[in-house]
């Protein structure tokens, strides 16, 4: 059956296209990555916890010097407070203390003290406190550098004399070589702080390390969460979605869609009054609609993500049946007039089974197609729906990135925006390609 | 003995339109038609595009229901039975399609279109399957090894043999050949009649062969029927065809036929006008619009078949 499958003229000219190959290798690659997900390997947990300050750009970048100083101070202020609380416990309370305290998703070593720690603590204090002075000189070098600057402007329009604003200028390109001779200062500086509190919490290594560099590799969302692992957990829902949507859409829509068809009549009447009625209705008022109705019940929960989906499946399955309805509806009442039909009947086979084995085994094609157009549908419109916030509860989306990221876009923080749009680019795009690369190959008016 | 019997056969398919779906008004594909068909004899029905010959042998064999009418085989009426009735009825009878590329499902092997047949019938037992079908296609002149191929592995002329194959698997008596060869190219027509006359010897077959071609109805037939608008208008045996036909509708048909001896050519009438629409049928004969010899009466009364002797009958006021 599968041998002969492959054998089958439509797929061995499906398989003949280069692009078609390549975008279902990306297609199982997203796959694996929703497998992954749906295993469990990413928690929701590993989604919404801090790895780092607010908004620190990808790819593992230096992030800024306000960013990284901001980083050292959240970071120093918790561990004080563990050593502060830990001074008078027992060793076994310290041991726990210690590895409860897990910043940024860095450990403190099984194998240090407690004292060992305090000391660290008390000598990574004093270094940041170091930076003080530097950081006081440099706050106020810019502020007056951005007073020259409006003095400067507010001269030019008033006319003053080329003296003046040349010795104004003379004085703007002193501060600027100094503030330039401090950063490199208080960047050492830091630098030093940055390295005591590696010595505390080191970078983790092996396995664990690759994972820390992965979680940073996007950058931080607005409450410093990685975004490479909401982008990836995404794609779990994504497939969830379009899966379930488009498998019971195409279900539902051929099965109305061919019934219709072949036994006409008042069956066919009732199925396209609903398609003709449900298809008047836009599926965002829908959407609206069900979340109204749903509103209280346990599909209104976000502390049940799962279940919270369940209006947007209904929302969506409702309304994309229709589409597959209509093509299959046509082409099974050309199929059913086809004189193999007839021939069929000759023989005496009984409606039924003339309608199972002989009619719809030639619509598959049509269910191929819109099934990845379903799929893509789905994808597309729970984008749409979460960004307004009817659809997803509860668990990341790339439509909430999208809505989340609203804020950043405005600041130029654009990896979360772009990590959502390019994740669901590349899915969307592959998705295209083979459902364009199915309609050639199995579509006979295209031979 | 004839074998099939019908008599007043009528067939009208309505045609909705408007809000409420409404039957608005009706084609008349076949109107009243009677004939009988021997055991073992070949009838042909010739007639052109849309006078209802197709419509005919569907009805014959229950693929459509008939409107009005009677059809009796094997001295059973077989007009009205349920599915359930006639199931061995259609065992005994079968249809080879005119076209050879929707007449399979692009889906099924030969093998496994022949065998759902025959296994649905119970016509081999199962450990005789194999032999039976591999005579089977070997018979209809196919290469062995087609077995497991799929339809569109094969030309117009193999795809009709394997619809003649499919046709003959159920062991019938009687097939209906709705225009077997006018989709094959002239050589492969004369092949596939071959093989039909070969198989008709062999199996006894009764043919109900409809075709718009008068040569090879002439050829291949023992008694021809013409129709005209869903009428008989003529019906006579098949080698008289040519001195004895005296319908203006026949008469016009054999002098479009080409024939390879100049001196034996039938005068050519070319008719005038088109055939009239079959939403409403003309009151008197069906043929008035277009006939070279028509009279008044021709226009309001309608000529039913005469029989002129040695089973020749026509439908014609003008015909002594």
């Amino acid at each position: 059956m599968i041998k002969k499958f492959f054998k089958s003229r439509g797929v061995r000219k499906f398989l003949r296209s280069k692009m078609a190959i390549a975008s279902l290798g990306v297609i199982s690659v997203y796959a694996l990555v929703a497998l992954v997900v749906f295993a469990g390997a990413i928690s929701l947990d590993d989604v919404t916890n801090r790895v780092g300050v607010e908004r620190m750009p990808g790819f593992l970048q230096q992030p800024s010097r306000e960013l990284r100083l901001q980083a050292v101070d959240l970071r120093l202020k918790a561990m004080e407070s563990v050593a502060r609380r830990g001074a008078d416990s027992t060793p076994e309370e310290q041991r726990r203390m210690l590895n409860e305290l897990s910043l940024f998703e860095r450990q403190v070593p099984d194998e240090m003290l407690f004292d060992e720690y305090s000391t660290l603590v008390v000598s990574a204090r004093q270094a940041y406190d170091n930076t003080g002075d530097a950081q006081l000189e440099v706050e106020d070098l810019a502020d007056e550098l951005v007073a020259i600057s409006e003095e400067l402007h507010e001269m030019k329009s008033e006319g003053a004399s080329a003296e003046d604003i040349s010795a104004l200028k003379d004085e703007q390109k002193q501060m600027q070589v100094e503030l330039a001779s401090i950063m490199p200062e208080l960047d050492s500086l830091i630098d030093i702080v940055e390295a005591k509190m590696l010595q505390i919490q080191p970078i983790p290594k092996g396995m664990s390390g690759t994972i820390y560099k992965l979680r940073l590799s996007l950058g931080t969302d607005a409450k410093g969460a990685s975004i490479a692992m909401k982008g990836l957990y995404s794609v779990k829902i994504a497939f969830q979605i379009g899966l379930i949507v488009s498998l019971i859409s195409v279900f539902l829509g051929s099965f109305l869609g061919a019934a219709a068809a072949f036994y006409g009549g008042w069956v066919d009447n009732a199925v396209m009054w609903l398609v003709s009625t449900l298809s008047s209705i836009p599926y965002l008022v829908l959407m609206a609609v069900l979340i109204v109705a749903f509103r209280g019940t346990i599909f209104d929960d976000a502390q049940k993500p799962g279940l919270a989906l369940v209006p947007v499946y209904t929302a969506f399955c409702l309304t994309f049946w229709i589409g597959t309805c209509r093509v299959v509806r046509g082409e099974v009442m050309k199929i059913k007039e086809l004189e193999y039909v007839q021939a069929a009947t000759s023989i005496g086979f009984g409606k039924s089974y003339i309608l199972i084995k002989h009619i719809i085994p030639n619509t598959l094609h049509i269910m191929f197609i819109n099934f990845s157009l379903g799929f893509i549908g789905a994808i597309k419109s729970e984008v749409i729906l979460s960004f307004l916030g009817l659809g997803v509860k509860g668990q990341p989306s790339w439509g909430i990135m999208i809505a989340h990221a609203k804020d950043d876009v405005s600041s130029f923080f654009f990896w979360e925006v772009l990590t959502a749009t390019l994740f669901m680019f590349g899915l969307v795009l592959a998705f295209n390609i083979v459902s364009d690369a199915l309609q050639d190959a199995f579509d006979p008016k295209h031979v | 003995m004839s074998l099939l019997k019908v008599q007043n056969l009528v067939k009208q398919f309505p045609v909705h339109g408007g809000v409420l779906n409404r039957v608005v008004k009706k084609v008349n594909a076949v109107n009243g038609v009677s004939f009988e068909i021997a055991k073992g004899e070949t009838f042909g029905v010739v007639g052109e595009s849309g006078c209802g010959k197709s419509t005919l042998g569907k009805a014959v064999i229950r693929l459509i229901n008939s409107t009005s009418g009677s059809i009796e085989y094997d001295s059973k009426v077989i007009t009205n039975l349920s599915h359930k009735e006639m199931m061995p009825y259609r065992r005994r009878m079968q249809i080879i399609f005119q076209d050879p590329y929707s007449s399979l499902n692009p889906r099924l092997t030969i093998n496994a279109l022949l065998k759902e047949a025959i296994r649905f019938h119970n016509i081999i037992p199962a450990n005789q399957m194999n032999d039976y079908i591999q005579a089977l296609i070997t018979k209809v002149g196919l290469r062995a090894d087609s077995r497991e191929k799929f339809p569109h592995e094969f030309s117009g002329g193999q795809r009709q043999r394997i619809g003649i194959a499919r046709a003959l698997a159920l062991k019938p008596e009687f097939i209906v050949a709705d225009e077997p060869v006018s989709a094959l190219d002239v050589s492969i027509q004369a092949q596939v009649l071959n093989l039909m006359m070969d198989l008709r010897e062999e199996f006894g077959l009764t043919i109900l062969f409809i075709s718009h071609d008068l040569k090879v109805v002439q050829h291949f037939c023992d008694r021809i029927m013409v129709m005209y608008l869903g009428f008989v208008v003529e019906m006579l045996p098949a080698e008289v065809l040519h001195d004895r036909a005296s319908h203006p509708y026949t008469q016009a048909l054999l002098g479009a036929n080409p024939i390879d001896d100049p001196d034996d050519r039938h005068p050519l009438t070319v008719l005038q006008g088109d055939v009239p629409s079959p939403f409403n049928l003309p009151q008197g004969c069906p043929f008035v619009g277009r006939c070279p010899i028509a009279e008044d009466r021709c226009k309001t009364d309608r000529p039913s078949l005469e029989s002129k002797g040695d089973g020749h009958q026509v439908a014609c006021w003008k015909v002594e």
